[in-house]
């Protein structure tokens, strides 16, 4: 890892919490508990200081202006691109193109690089567990053009079935998009184990990052795919911040999908020369700020080191897992042995939302609903899960106080 | 704040509870609600005399509002006429926004907490939708186009 990290020094929450000023506050009087950071993440003091930095002292438009505020805007902004290159272990920084996020990101890749190359009687293949912005992107360029979309399985544990895969990795395959991690289940997905094989058949890969960077140190180059997408705000950072990462050489062959600002080379009524990537599919003025914030969430990440979080956050797993499994006619959905602490769950006879709101009143946060997941759903038969997300900033306490909170609530809707 | 302004003993009492459900023989309208994000999913039964509401009874898989919602309507609709339900589902609409108590309305306001929970009006109102997509001849309706 390439991250400051030490594994011997204990990791101290308390001092973790201190940097993230809204979980101090409290919901309906009670302490606030966050348990919804698959949804988005909060932020670190040093995320909201550098936007704030960023307007009072900085602010000025990126790659266009000579004045000084210019070379500064442009410089913060770009170390963004730096921070994620770092973050991924990317060969190149010309191979981050900013986005506002994963939904972007995955539909550049769907309109400029598989629309142009699909046919009738193409496939993409995606699996069970995605995510709606890796599936209706897809829908949408297979409508388009005459392929289809086919969809590998998963069990009933909430695990990709591998084999299965791997057997529909047909010639016809032209694009395989697979999540890291699971927004729902916290399954994470064998990836270098599937680029393996879609290398050798020489179908590219993209993987939904989203869920993923918040809680796995990424390392692109052992993972082997050619496609990956990061979401900011997940990441500690702004909303409306991302990234796509791509090899060079694929995307020097992909043709711009925005026009505008920014992406071009020389511009005229006859016809318009293009940037180099990433620039090129940067069209308009972006989210500066936003990727200002991106950079300093990045650094505080890799601060703390993704290896000593990972373990943190494998007890607080361990922890609310055994300590919901106490409870009465509670069922968790995803119990593979590699995943994240994301936890979704449904209690007999209580519904999701009903979980959900009385939840609040206690003062704890999750999500209820179906999670942008409509086919994971129907898979298991259920029309809404109650999930609980949790990150590196959460502690033992909060599960118990969690876990006391459903228990008061399902003796309330018993 | 108690723990369960929203979920008081009334709103619970129709939820484990409810009135007005199941199958109504010899129905003469019906309609289905669904709220897919949420998840609810109601079919309504009813059978009118002419215009008077003779019966109404509700199936389907819904949160403790919806249900709780939907037997109380149930109360509140029978013997009434068809035209009046719309009135009646508008005052419904607007106590829960506002928050303020409407005599009439009898145990449905127990519900005007959802004032303050913007996001699950939509299940409240989902059983008053689909009896009201019923008696319009509508097939299938939701609250989720509702804005929040």
């Amino acid at each position: 890892m390439n991250a400051i990290q030490n594994p011997v020094e204990p990791f101290d929450v308390d001092s973790v919490r201190a940097d993230f000023p809204l979980l101090m506050r409290e919901v309906h009087d009670k302490a606030l508990v966050y348990f919804d950071n698959a949804n988005t993440s909060q932020k670190p003091a040093s995320v909201i200081e550098a936007v704030d930095h960023f307007y009072r002292q900085t602010n000025a438009n990126v790659a266009r202006a000579v004045h000084q505020l210019g070379e500064e805007a442009t410089a913060a902004y770009e170390s963004a691109r730096d921070r994620l290159a770092r973050l991924l272990n990317a060969s190149s920084r010309d191979e981050i193109v900013l986005t506002s996020g994963t939904t972007q990101a995955i539909n550049l890749v769907a309109y400029s690089y598989a629309m142009p190359r699909l046919k009738a009687g193409d496939e993409i293949l995606i699996t069970t567990m995605e995510h709606h912005a890796n599936i209706v992107p897809w829908q949408l360029v297979c409508e388009r053009t005459g392929a289809t979309l086919k969809v590998a399985p998963i069990n009933e544990r909430g695990e990709l079935i591998v084999e299965r895969f791997v057997d529909m990795l047909t010639p016809s395959v032209k694009l395989a998009g697979v999540t890291h991690v699971s927004n729902v289940l916290g399954t994470i997905n064998p990836i270098a184990q599937l680029a393996r094989e879609t290398r050798r058949r020489g179908i590219p890969l993209l993987v939904d990052g989203s869920q993923a960077t918040p809680h796995l140190p990424v390392d692109l180059r052992a993972l082997g795919c050619d496609f990956y997408t990061v979401t900011g705000h997940k990441l500690f950072g702004p909303t409306g911040t991302g990234a796509l990462w791509a090899r060079k050489e694929i995307l020097r062959d992909m043709p711009p999908l925005f026009g505008g600002g920014e992406m071009i080379r020389e511009v005229s009524f006859e016809g318009t020369t293009f940037a180099d990537p990433p620039h090129r599919f940067e069209a308009g003025t972006p989210n500066i700020a936003g990727f200002v914030g991106l950079a300093a969430a990045i650094d505080y990440v890799q601060g703390l080191g993704h290896a000593r979080l990972r373990a943190y956050e494998q007890e607080l797993l361990v922890h609310a897992t055994q300590a919901l499994k106490t409870i009465p006619g509670l069922r968790i959905f995803g119990e593979a042995p590699d995943k994240v602490p994301v936890i979704s769950f449904l209690i007999d006879g209580a519904h999701a939302h009903d979980l959900a709101t009385l939840l609040d009143h206690e003062g704890v946060a999750v999500r209820s609903g179906h999670h942008c997941a409509h086919p994971l759903m129907k898979f298991f038969g259920v029309p809404a899960t109650v999930r609980a997300s949790l990150a590196f900033y959460n502690t033992h306490d909060e599960i118990e106080r969690f876990v006391a909170a459903i228990d008061k609530v399902r003796k309330l809707l018993g | 704040m108690s723990a369960s302004t929203l979920y008081q003993q009334v709103v619970l009492d129709h939820y484990r509870h409810p009135r007005h459900r199941g199958a109504v023989d010899g129905f003469t309208h019906c309609a289905e609600g669904a709220n897919p994000l949420c998840g609810d999913r109601l079919r309504v039964e009813a059978t009118c005399d002419g215009h008077r509401i003779v019966k109404v009874g509700f199936a389907g898989e819904a949160c403790a509002i919806a249900t709780a919602s939907g037997s109380m309507l149930g109360d509140l609709v029978a013997n009434r006429s068809s035209s009046e339900v719309g009135a009646w589902a508008d005052r419904f609409s607007r106590m829960i926004e506002s928050g303020v108590a409407d005599d009439e309305l009898g145990e449905l306001n127990a519900m005007r907490e959802l004032q303050r929970y913007p996001g699950r009006r939509k299940c409240a109102l989902l059983p008053w939708a689909t009896l009201r997509a019923a008696l319009a001849g509508v097939d299938r309706t939701t609250t989720e186009s509702e804005s929040r």
